[in-house]
C-alpha cells in the first residue's frame, strides 16, 4: 500500500486511528502490529511469512547471543543470525542477477528464477541485521517481548522504505510512549509536506521524465532536462516519502531519524552523503565501514575500505550492474576527495557545490539507466556526442509547461524556504500571521493531493524497488 | 501554539474520519457521465483475490472512482495544474482557441504498421480481383491546425501519411487536409462536425468519380453537447451545439443495423434517442455498430460504397448517401475482419478506407 493513495488515506490510516486510539496501552503495540502487517500484506500477502520469519530469526539469535554473551558462541549465534537473514536478502534480490550473470560469462545455460523482489525487504532486513549486531555489541539488550520485536520491524510507517530505524532509536518508545496534540498536529502538518513533496513535484517530475523517454525530438538541452528532473524527482520522490514516514511516527509516538538534509546544497560528495539518504549511510558506517577501520588506515587499505562500502551501497540499492557503477563512480570521487581535493573543497565552497551537483546529476544519470547502452546513450545526449540538435521544439515546451514545477523543485531542495520562515518567525507579527496561515495551507495542499489521487494521476514510488 | 495544535489534530482528524465514514456509507455510483465510462465497482472479496492481489488492485480503483464529490476533486486538479503551476495541459488534454484539444503521441510504427498490414490483409483476402476501386484517406485530428501555430509537439502528420501511402500502394489517396479549418471540429470533442464537412464528401464523391451531393437543411440539436473531452478536461467548459444535415432524399433512405447475431434492425439515419443519451454524437447512425446499410431508393445509379471507418464516419456517410444506391459501412472494431465477406459482397464496388490518426495511431482495437 502506498502512502500516497486514497486507500491509505481514506480507509487504512483512520480505521488504525480509532483502533488504536480507543485501544488500552498494553494493546497498542499488538494493534500496531497487526494493521502493519496488514499494511504490508496488502502489497505482498504471500511474503509475510518471510518477513516474519526474518523477524524470528532475528529474534531468536538475539536472545541466544545475550545468553552466551563472552563465550565463543555468542559469535557463533551473531554469524548465523546474520547470514540467515542476509541470505533471504541475497536469495530474493540478487539471484536472478548471479544466475543471469553466471550464464552470461560462463555461456552455460541456466534456467531463469524469476524471483519476485518482496517490497521493503532490503529496508527491513538491514533494520533487523542492526538490531542482532546491537545486541552482540552489547549496545541494545535484547528484546523478550517477540511481539514487541516485530512491531519494530514491521511498523508500517518505515517498513518498505525507510528511514532504517535502528533498535536503540525506538527502543524506550516500543515500550512507552506518549501522545499529545502536539506530536500529533507535527505529525499531521510532516505528513502533508512529505504527501505533496510526493504528488504535487516528484510525480510531475516523473511525467516529465516519462515524456522525455518517449520523446522523437529529443536535444542536447532536453537530456540535460530529463537528468535534472529525475534527479529532482527521486529527491522529492524518496525525502517525500520519508517526511511522510517521520510524520506518521510522531502521529504515533515514535521519534524517527531525519533521512535527509538539503543534499543538493553539499560541497563535496562527502557532505553530499552526510545529507542523502543519511539512515542507510549511517548504517553501512556503523556496520562495515567503521569495523573495517574506517578511514583512519593506511592509503591501500582506505582505497579498499571505499571500494567495498561503495559497492555494497549501490548493490543494496538494485541487482543490476547500473547500480554497481553508480556505487563505484562515487567511490572513485570519494576516493579523489579524500587523497586530493580535501582541501581546495574546503577552501572553494562555491565551486564545490557546481563540482557536487553536476556529479550528482551524472550519477542519477548512471542510476536511471535500464542498460549500459541506455547510459551511454543519455551522457552522449547531454555532452553533445550524439548527432542530436542543441535544442528542440519539444524541450522548449516542457521546459516551458514544467518550469513552475521545476523551479518549486529547486528551491524546495535548497533550505531558502526554512531559513525564509525561520527568519519569519523571529518577528512577532509575522510569526502570528504564520501561525494563522499554516494550518489553512496545509489543508488546501492537502486538497490538492487528494484531488490529484481521485483524478488517477500518474503515482509510481521509485523505492519501492529497493 | 497549544490551541493551533488542538485545532490541527482536530481538524485533520475529523476530515480523515469523516471520509472514512463517508466513502463507507456512501451508494457507489456506477457511470460517469463527464467522463462517459463505467466506475469501478467494490471488488469481491475471496481468499483467492486477497492471495494474487486482484482485490487490492481493484480496490485502488474502486477508491478512485467512487470517491465522494469526484468531479469537484478532479476540477481542483486541473485547475491547480494548468492556472496555478501554468502546465500547458492537464492529462494530456489542452485548452487553445476555444478548443480543448488531446496531445497527439509520437507515431507508433508498432500500431501503423500493424494497421497498414491489416487493410492489406483484408485487400488481399476480400477485394483483389473484384473490379473494385480502392481509396484510402486518413482524417487529421485537429491539433494539426492548433498545435503547430502555439507551439504544442504534434504527430509530424506529412511523415504519417506518407507512410501509409507508401504502405498501401494499391489504394488511391484522397487528401483532405487542404479542406480542413479548426471551426470543424467540436469544440469540446474530438470529431468534426457535420455541417462543415459537406465539401469533404464532395472531394470523396469527386476523386471516387461520382455525381455531387445537393442541397441540405440544417437542423438543430436542442440538448447541449459536453464532448468527450469536455469531461476529460476537468475545467467547466461551454458545451457545443450539434447540427445535423437532412434533405428529401436522405429523408427516403433506409438504414439498417446488422446486430452481434447478424440479425437486421431497422433504424433511421439520426438517432435521436441516442442524441439526449450520453453521447449526443451518437444521434449520426447510432453511434458504434459493426455494420450499418444505407440504402437510397432515389439513387440516379447502381453504384455501391464500401467504407471501412471509425467514428468520424457516422457523420460523414449520410453526406455521401444521395450518390449511391448503397452504403455499407464496416466497423472492423466490433467486427472481425476475417468474418467480413459473410455480410459484404466486394465485386465492382468503390471501396473507402477512412480513419483518423488517434486511431490509426493506436489500432490494435481493429480486428
Amino acid at each position: 500500500m502506498l502512502f500516497s493513495s486514497l486507500s491509505f488515506l481514506f480507509y487504512f490510516l483512520p480505521a488504525l486511528s480509532i483502533v488504536y486510539f480507543i485501544s488500552p496501552k498494553p494493546m497498542k503495540n499488538t494493534v500496531l502490529l497487526l494493521f502493519s502487517l496488514c499494511f504490508y500484506g496488502w502489497g505482498e500477502p504471500k511474503y509475510l511469512a518471510l518477513m516474519i520469519t526474518t523477524v524470528l530469526t532475528g529474534y531468536v539469535g538475539a536472545i541466544l547471543i545475550e545468553k552466551f554473551r563472552d563465550k565463543k558462541l555468542s559469535k557463533v549465534f551473531l554469524s548465523l543470525s546474520s547470514v540467515i537473514i542476509l541470505s533471504f536478502l541475497l536469495y530474493f534480490k540478487y539471484a536472478n542477477f548471479f544466475v543471469e550473470n553466471f550464464s552470461r560469462v560462463t555461456g552455460i545455460e541456466v534456467k531463469a528464477l524469476n524471483v519476485v523482489l518482496p517490497i521493503g525487504i532490503s529496508f527491513y532486513t538491514f533494520q533487523i541485521l542492526s538490531y542482532v549486531i546491537d545486541v552482540y555489541r552489547g549496545d541494545v539488550k535484547s528484546q523478550k517481548n517477540p511481539l514487541t520485536l516485530a512491531t519494530y520491524v514491521a511498523l508500517f510507517p518505515q517498513l518498505i522504505a525507510g528511514p532504517i530505524v535502528r533498535y536503540s532509536d525506538v527502543e524506550s518508545s516500543l515500550i512507552s510512549r506518549t501522545h499529545s496534540f502536539e506530536k500529533i498536529s507535527e505529525g499531521f502538518r510532516r505528513f502533508i509536506v512529505g504527501l505533496s513533496k510526493k504528488i504535487i513535484v516528484a510525480n510531475t517530475l516523473g511525467e516529465l521524465c516519462e515524456v522525455f523517454y518517449q520523446s522523437q525530438d529529443k536535444s542536447v538541452l532536453f537530456f540535460w532536462l530529463y537528468a535534472i528532473a529525475y534527479m529532482l524527482q527521486i529527491y522529492f520522490d524518496f525525502s517525500g516519502y520519508s517526511d511522510m514516514a517521520i510524520g506518521l511516527g510522531k502521529f504515533f509516538g515514535f521519534d524517527f531519524m531525519e533521512n535527509f538534509n538539503y543534499p543538493f546544497i553539499s560541497s563535496s560528495i562527502t557532505e553530499f552523503w552526510r545529507r542523502w539518504h543519511i539512515s542507510l549511510g549511517s548504517w553501512f558506517r556503523d556496520y562495515v565501514y567503521i569495523p573495517m577501520g574506517g578511514s583512519r588506515v593506511g592509503r591501500k587499505k582506505l582505497i579498499i575500505n571505499i571500494l567495498t562500502i561503495w559497492c555494497l551501497t549501490g548493490f543494496w540499492h538494485g541487482a543490476a550492474w547500473n547500480f554497481v557503477i553508480w556505487g563505484l563512480f562515487f567511490a572513485l570521487l570519494l576516493m579523489i576527495e579524500k587523497l586530493w581535493l580535501k582541501e581546495w573543497l574546503k577552501k572553494s565552497p562555491v565551486a564545490g557545490r557546481i563540482y557536487t551537483l553536476f556529479f550528482v546529476i551524472i550519477s542519477f544519470v548512471i542510476f536511471s539507466g535500464l542498460s549500459a547502452s541506455d547510459i551511454f546513450m543519455k551522457l552522449k545526449g547531454m555532452f553533445a556526442i550524439s548527432e542530436i540538435p542543441f535544442i528542440s521544439d519539444e524541450f522548449i515546451y516542457y521546459f516551458k509547461s514544467y518550469f513552475a514545477v521545476l523551479l518549486i523543485a529547486v528551491i524546495g531542495a535548497t533550505p531558502l524556504f526554512k531559513s525564509f520562515k525561520e527568519c519569519l518567525y523571529k518577528k512577532r507579527f509575522t510569526k502570528v500571521i504564520m501561525e494563522f496561515f499554516e494550518i489553512p495551507v496545509l489543508l488546501i495542499l492537502l486538497v490538492i493531493c487528494v484531488s490529484y489521487l481521485v483524478d488517477g494521476s500518474f503515482n509510481p514510488f521509485l523505492y519501492f524497488r529497493f | 501554539m497549544k490551541i493551533k495544535n488542538i485545532i490541527s489534530t482536530l481538524l485533520f482528524s475529523t476530515i480523515f474520519i469523516s471520509v472514512f465514514f463517508i466513502c463507507i456509507f456512501k451508494t457507489d455510483s456506477e457511470f460517469s457521465l463527464s467522463e462517459r465510462r463505467a466506475l469501478a465497482q467494490m471488488p469481491e472479496l475471496s481468499a483467492e483475490s486477497v492471495m494474487s492481489g486482484t482485490f487490492m488492485e481493484n480496490f485502488e480503483s474502486y477508491t478512485q472512482d467512487q470517491f465522494p464529490l469526484r468531479d469537484i476533486f478532479r476540477s481542483y486538479k486541473a485547475f491547480f495544474v494548468q492556472k496555478i503551476l501554468g502546465k500547458y495541459e492537464n492529462n494530456g488534454l489542452y485548452y487553445q482557441d476555444g478548443h480543448i484539444s488531446k496531445m497527439d503521441d509520437d507515431e507508433n510504427p508498432y500500431m501503423t504498421n500493424y494497421a497498414a498490414e491489416l487493410f492489406t490483409k483484408i485487400y488481399d483476402t476480400n477485394i483483389k480481383g473484384k473490379n473494385s476501386k480502392v481509396y484510402l484517406s486518413v482524417i487529421p485530428d485537429k491539433n494539426f491546425i492548433l498545435s503547430p501555430k502555439n507551439g504544442y509537439p504534434c504527430l509530424d502528420y506529412d511523415e504519417f501519411i506518407k507512410n501509409f501511402k507508401e504502405s498501401l500502394p494499391f489504394m488511391e489517396y484522397i487528401e483532405i487536409r487542404d479542406l480542413l479549418s479548426l471551426d470543424d471540429y467540436y469544440k469540446t470533442d474530438s470529431h468534426w462536425r457535420q455541417e462543415k464537412i459537406v465539401d469533404i464528401a464532395k472531394r470523396y464523391l469527386e476523386k471516387m468519380g461520382n455525381s455531387s451531393v445537393g442541397d441540405f437543411e440544417e437542423n438543430v440539436l436542442d440538448n447541449p453537447f459536453y464532448g468527450v473531452y469536455a469531461g476529460q478536461y476537468g475545467l467547466k467548459t461551454k458545451p457545443d451545439t450539434i447540427k445535423y444535415l437532412t434533405n428529401d432524399v436522405l429523408k427516403s433512405c433506409t438504414v439498417t443495423y446488422y446486430n452481434d447475431m447478424g440479425k437486421p434492425i431497422e433504424n433511421s439515419m439520426y438517432d435521436m434517442e441516442k442524441a439526449y443519451g450520453k453521447d449526443p454524437y451518437e444521434l449520426f447512425l447510432s453511434g458504434t455498430q459493426a455494420l450499418i446499410e444505407i440504402k437510397n431508393p432515389n439513387a440516379k445509379s447502381h453504384e455501391e460504397l464500401v467504407i471501412f471507418r471509425d467514428s468520424f464516419g457516422s457523420s460523414l456517410a449520410p453526406l455521401m448517401a444521395e450518390s449511391y444506391s448503397k452504403i455499407t459501412l464496416v466497423d472492423i472494431r466490433y467486427i472481425q475482419s476475417s468474418f467480413i465477406a459473410n455480410f459484404v459482397d466486394f465485386s465492382n464496388k468503390d471501396i473507402l478506407f477512412m480513419y483518423s490518426t488517434a486511431l490509426l495511431n493506436n489500432s490494435l482495437s481493429m480486428k
